[in-house]
């Protein structure tokens, strides 16, 4: 098997790399890109961390999908030439490692970030069998990875636009009662580059790690701002 | 030679090439569904043209036929979609639009009118 690795450096042309690999039983993707860093090619960049499928830091588009490195198993590939490239839609910083930075500010301009209601003192908590709890219970658990960036094609072409965990996030907190930014975080997702402009191709839907819908999210909020206006 | 095209000067951002085949390669249901309306819809604005010129050409009303139930269908599934239903029926949705609206044509254009 062989691994088609997409190499940049600032300055430099983008190119690919072929490597040589011999898969093992249970060789991962992201092992057989520490293998070749550790032996043929020292200066291969790529990111990981935890390397069991919890933190979503080896996120990567392995053979045109978004998946992480640490979960994808070479075997089930079923390919002699197996493409790696780095996530879509974020700066390249080198090889295949980008910067997470538009992923912060797109969560920060889109009001993706908890507002305590004003006088909420104490610490105060959703119970697990509520039914506030239960609506947004599908989408909480967003790790961040970037995958459903990557494969939204609307994050493309508008520049404005939130991008898929960031509506996600703010569903979740329009759903929350603790939360108090309800009213200036609605108009934000009202605007002409937020809600309205998902074409709901549940792209991001399809390559989610965690199986969380942003798609149902965008949706939901869709539904709940047009509800309000009567 | 370029692999995908950056979105903007500055700093380097890939996206898909749309003219490559690894820019294709598991390129997902619903971006097809989407894709086929908007293609059914520019098709439609020059098959309706054609069939104001002549409203007797066979192939012309096939095409104006075809063209109105895809676009039609898939806009239904669409507004389902919109209305609340799972997001996770998105693909049974699209097979069922195009399974419906081959079904419909084939009644219609069997069907003797006349």
């Amino acid at each position: 098997m062989v691994l088609r690795v997409f190499r940049w450096a600032p300055g430099g042309a983008e190119r690919y790399q072929e490597y040589p690999v011999t898969p093992r039983a249970g060789m991962t993707v992201l092992d057989a890109l520490v293998e070749i860093q550790r032996g043929s090619d020292p200066t291969l960049a790529f990111r990981y961390a935890c390397r069991v499928g919890m933190c979503g830091s080896c996120a990567l588009v392995i053979d045109g999908r978004e998946r992480w490195a640490c979960r994808t198993l070479l075997a089930p590939l079923r390919r002699s030439l197996v493409t790696v490239r780095p996530l879509y839609h974020f700066p390249l910083i080198r090889d295949l490692v980008v910067d997470q930075e538009p992923f912060s500010r797109k969560m920060l301009a889109a009001g993706a970030t908890f507002a305590p209601a004003e006088g909420l003192a104490a610490f105060a908590a959703v119970g697990r069998d509520t039914a506030e709890r239960r609506r947004v219970d599908a989408a909480i658990e967003c790790i961040g990875c970037g995958m459903c960036v990557s494969a939204c094609t609307l994050v493309a072409h508008d520049e404005r636009f939130p991008g898929p965990a960031a509506l996600n996030r703010a569903f979740t907190l329009q759903l929350d009662s603790r939360d108090g930014g309800h009213a200036e975080r609605g108009t934000r997702l009202r605007s002409e580059d937020a809600l309205a402009r998902c074409h709901g191709q549940a792209g991001c839907t399809a390559v989610c790690p965690m199986e969380i819908s942003p798609t149902d999210s965008i949706l939901r909020l869709r539904r709940r701002a047009i509800l309000a206006l009567f | 030679m370029l692999y995908s095209r950056p979105i903007m000067s500055g700093p380097r951002v890939l996206r898909r090439g749309w003219m490559t085949r690894e820019g294709w390669r598991d390129t997902k249901a619903g971006l097809w569904a989407w894709l086929l309306q908007r293609a059914a819809a520019v098709a439609l604005v020059v098959v309706i043209v054609l069939h104001l010129q002549n409203p007797f050409l066979r192939a012309v009303q096939a095409a104006l036929l075809a063209l109105v139930l895809l676009h039609g269908l898939l806009g239904v599934r669409a507004i389902l979609l919109d209305l609340g239903l799972p997001v996770r029926w998105h693909r049974a949705l699209f097979a069922g639009a195009l399974g419906l609206g081959i079904l419909l044509f084939a009644v219609v254009w069997s069907w003797r009118w006349y």
